[in-house]
């Protein structure tokens, strides 16, 4: 009988277990392609108060955020990596974040713009006003201001193409909701 | 994990929406071609939509692409601003009220310290009130480029490149903003008997070059719209509003002067300096989609003069009263009152009941978005789901206002 | 402009003239007319006699309030108070109506058939205070969720853990 398992570990190919450590395939799979993704974000179009509109006007001529890659606004979470929620977040509305949240596919992140979304703002003792987006959803970047300038917003998506280049495929532990990746 | 493909439970605003659909089918009010049954199809225009502006929720009966009834549903953004002006000082909630109609900042602040005054017996200054009124003009064409691009931009999806133009020249008008008041959007500018900060060295020149180069620039927005056929197409006749809606359901601003209504607080009730401005009010004929956006084309021309005429006629002189003893607590007398002015999007109003002590009793807010927002399902029934979008757009609602 | 064509001022009232024939039409309906300058009057009316007041108000000829602008509630403790804004096209003034209501379990008719705008301003003021409007057609929350419990811009409110879970 053949013996299958020594023939195997003694094949030129990498094996399964390499890839369960960094080493020099993940690591430049890992620069490659998180180049790739940190430099074509998709983000989502979910503007929800006044700091929408300093998104809006950061996508057009003047601050122009194509030279990031990322004009590309999609208004359907499916085809998006980056949620920027701008604006405040309430009772009523929360759901709704969470759904959106969950309709992305991985690897997605968030970025919480403005006062609001960090942590309820001017209107923090509100009663229906949530103190903040990371009470519903994990967030990657905050960005203060009220409304923050596009130039603030750009420091943020610049910090987010950090972390998106610290991203890696190295399967460390399974993460809670079951999927691969490291993160 | 969260399950994606579960469907919630209908919601109030759904089951609405299935009892008027069983109401109507029993009444025999179904679709009139015989031997056919049809299915009216609820579909829900969420509150993240991209051609919404802003977190609104449109519940649509659809029969086929024929809109049978549309349930909207508001509150995604009701951030408590009256019940946190009980508990905010006078003065300390003046930047709230900014972020009310957020692209129209000024406007919304002069509403509030507007009621304020008169409750409490204060005259501004006459430099301040040609400050307050260049402002607000300047506001308004800001506020109108933003309405009118987004509006625009709906209608073929970034696709008539307007949007771009009138964002490029809405930040001349920001950089003048930002140069008197200190930001781009939330200005806290206004002050109870002035503003707070005079005008910087220059200014008036440099705000007299904008207004000389920007009558150009609407010629260049009229020149890429007016004449397109499918824009023709889609927005003349569609979506009347008639004079009896604009009487019944309180319609104000450049919707109601769409639809031939003179209506416009700076003739009707006028405030501050305008009795000395000279200015048209355009005015629409038929009340369609075409005439709400021509007349904000044509309002931003008149901004345009009004800025000139206050910058030729600008006073000398301080911009806060200097007898105001303690501005930061300032307690105006107790009673009740109501003022309003003229908003990019209509009469925006505050009723502030005062008991005499540094925090308002009670502040109510009159919002030109929320009342225009009723007559939506009117204009709509009737047309194509496609229309949702025009007609939304040309109404020009900011749900700031709406949910307060 | 098909149909009527709505002039704004036609019958240019002083606010004492416009007092006297509120009195002279409403005897014993409208009270403690006074005017507030510049071009408002204030009133009060009792909440049983709203909806006999309401439909003539918009239709009196020479100064016919044709537009509800606002409904504001007002949470005085000991009693509630709905104020209603109205505005007369003939003679481009105001009327701020006060109805008061008892302090819990408000009710007063609705003016919805009077004037179409009502309708969500009614809506708020029972989302927001819980002032009931007998024969509104469509009476439920529109700015909060709909499983809000109680109604926050009463004095009386507390925020709950129900109401607010992220907080």
């Amino acid at each position: 009988m053949s013996d299958g398992a020594t023939a195997r570990s003694r094949s030129r190919y990498p094996k399964l277990e390499n890839f369960e450590r960094p080493n020099v395939i993940t690591t430049t799979t890992d620069f490659i392609f998180s180049w790739a993704r940190s430099h074509s974000v998709f983000p989502f179009q979910y503007g929800l108060a006044c700091c929408a509109i300093e998104m809006l006007s950061s996508g057009f001529c003047r601050f122009d955020i194509a030279r990031y890659g990322m004009e590309i606004f999609r208004p359907t979470p499916r085809q998006c990596d980056l949620m920027i929620v701008a604006g405040t977040l309430n009772e009523k509305m929360a759901p709704v974040l969470k759904r959106l949240y969950d309709q992305m596919s991985e690897p997605k992140w968030v970025i919480s713009m403005g006062a609001c979304a960090n942590s309820g703002g001017p209107f923090y003792d509100g009663y229906n006003v949530v103190n903040g987006v990371d009470k519903v959803v994990p967030v990657d970047v905050y960005i203060p201001g009220c409304p923050p300038r596009p130039e603030a917003l750009f420091q943020g998506l610049l910090e987010l193409q950090k972390k998106i280049q610290q991203h890696s495929f190295v399967a460390a532990s399974p993460s809670v909701d079951g999927d691969i990746g490291g993160r | 994990m969260y399950d994606q493909f579960e469907t919630a439970e209908p919601d109030e605003a759904v089951k609405l929406a299935q009892r008027r659909i069983e109401e109507a089918s029993a009444e025999g009010a179904g679709s009139n071609l015989a031997g056919l049954t049809f299915n009216e199809v609820i579909v829900n225009m969420g509150p993240q939509h991209p051609s919404t502006h802003g977190v609104l929720r449109l519940v649509v009966t659809l029969d086929g692409e024929l809109v049978k009834d549309v349930i909207p549903v508001v509150g995604y953004l009701h951030r408590c601003k009256e019940k946190l002006a009980e508990k905010r000082t006078y003065y300390q909630y003046i930047p709230i009220t900014d972020r009310t109609e957020y692209l129209a900042g000024m406007n919304c602040e002069w509403g509030y310290v507007m009621t304020v005054e008169k409750l409490a017996g204060i005259r501004p200054t006459r430099r301040a009130e040609f400050i307050r009124v260049i402002m607000a003009e300047l506001n308004r064409i800001a506020s109108h480029l933003v309405a009118v691009g987004t509006f625009t931009a709906d209608l073929a999806p970034l696709g008539t490149a307007m949007v771009f133009y009138m964002f490029r020249d809405r930040e001349m008008i920001l950089d003048l903003l930002e140069e008197a008041s200190g930001a781009r959007m939330m200005f806290n500018y206004f002050r109870f008997g002035g503003v707070r900060y005079d005008l910087p060295s220059g200014w008036v020149e440099r705000c007299r070059e904008v207004m000389r180069k920007f009558p150009a620039c609407i010629d260049e927005y009229e020149a890429l719209v007016n004449d397109n056929a499918i824009f023709l197409q889609r927005c003349v006749g569609k979506g009347v509003m008639t004079q009896r809606d604009v009487v019944d359901y309180a319609i104000t601003g450049p919707n109601a002067r769409a639809s031939g209504v003179a209506h416009d607080l700076r003739r009707t009730h006028p405030y501050s300096v305008y009795p000395e401005l000279e200015f048209d009010l355009p005015l629409g004929r038929h009340g369609d989609i075409y005439d709400r956006y021509q007349v904000r084309m044509d309002e931003m021309r008149q901004s345009v003069r009004i800025v000139e005429q206050a910058l030729d006629m600008l006073p000398k002189g301080p911009v806060q009263i200097g007898t105001l003893r303690a501005p930061y607590a300032i307690t105006p007398p107790p009673g009740a009152c109501y003022a309003a002015q003229e908003n990019p999007r209509g009469e925006y109003g505050t009723y502030i009941v005062s008991d005499g002590s540094r925090y308002p009793y009670r502040l109510k807010y009159r919002d030109p978005c929320f009342m225009n927002l009723q007559i939506f399902p009117k204009l709509l029934r009737g047309n194509k789901i496609a229309d949702a979008v025009a007609i939304s757009g040309s109404m020009d609602l900011v749900l700031g206002g709406i949910d307060r | 402009m098909r149909g009527l064509a709505l002039e704004i001022g036609t019958n240019p009232l002083s606010l004492a003239e416009i007092i006297a024939r509120l009195h002279a039409t409403f005897a014993g309906e409208l009270e403690e007319l006074k005017p507030q300058e510049p071009d408002t009057v204030t009133g009060r009316c009792a909440a049983a006699k709203l909806k006999a007041v309401a439909a003539r108000l918009r239709d009196q000829d020479e100064v016919g309030y044709g537009t509800l602008n606002l409904i504001a509630g007002v949470d005085y403790v000991t009693h509630m108070e709905t104020v209603y804004h109205l505005y007369s096209w003939q003679t481009n003034t105001y009327l701020e109506l006060h109805v008061v209501l008892p302090a819990n379990d408000a009710q007063i008719d609705t003016v919805c058939d009077v004037w179409p705008s009502a309708e969500w301003l009614e809506r708020e003021a029972w989302d927001m205070f819980g002032i009931r409007f007998l024969e509104h057609p469509d009476l439920r929350r529109i700015l909060l969720k709909d499983d809000f419990v109680g109604h926050p811009l009463r004095k009386d409110y507390v925020d709950s853990i129900e109401n607010h879970p992220h907080v």
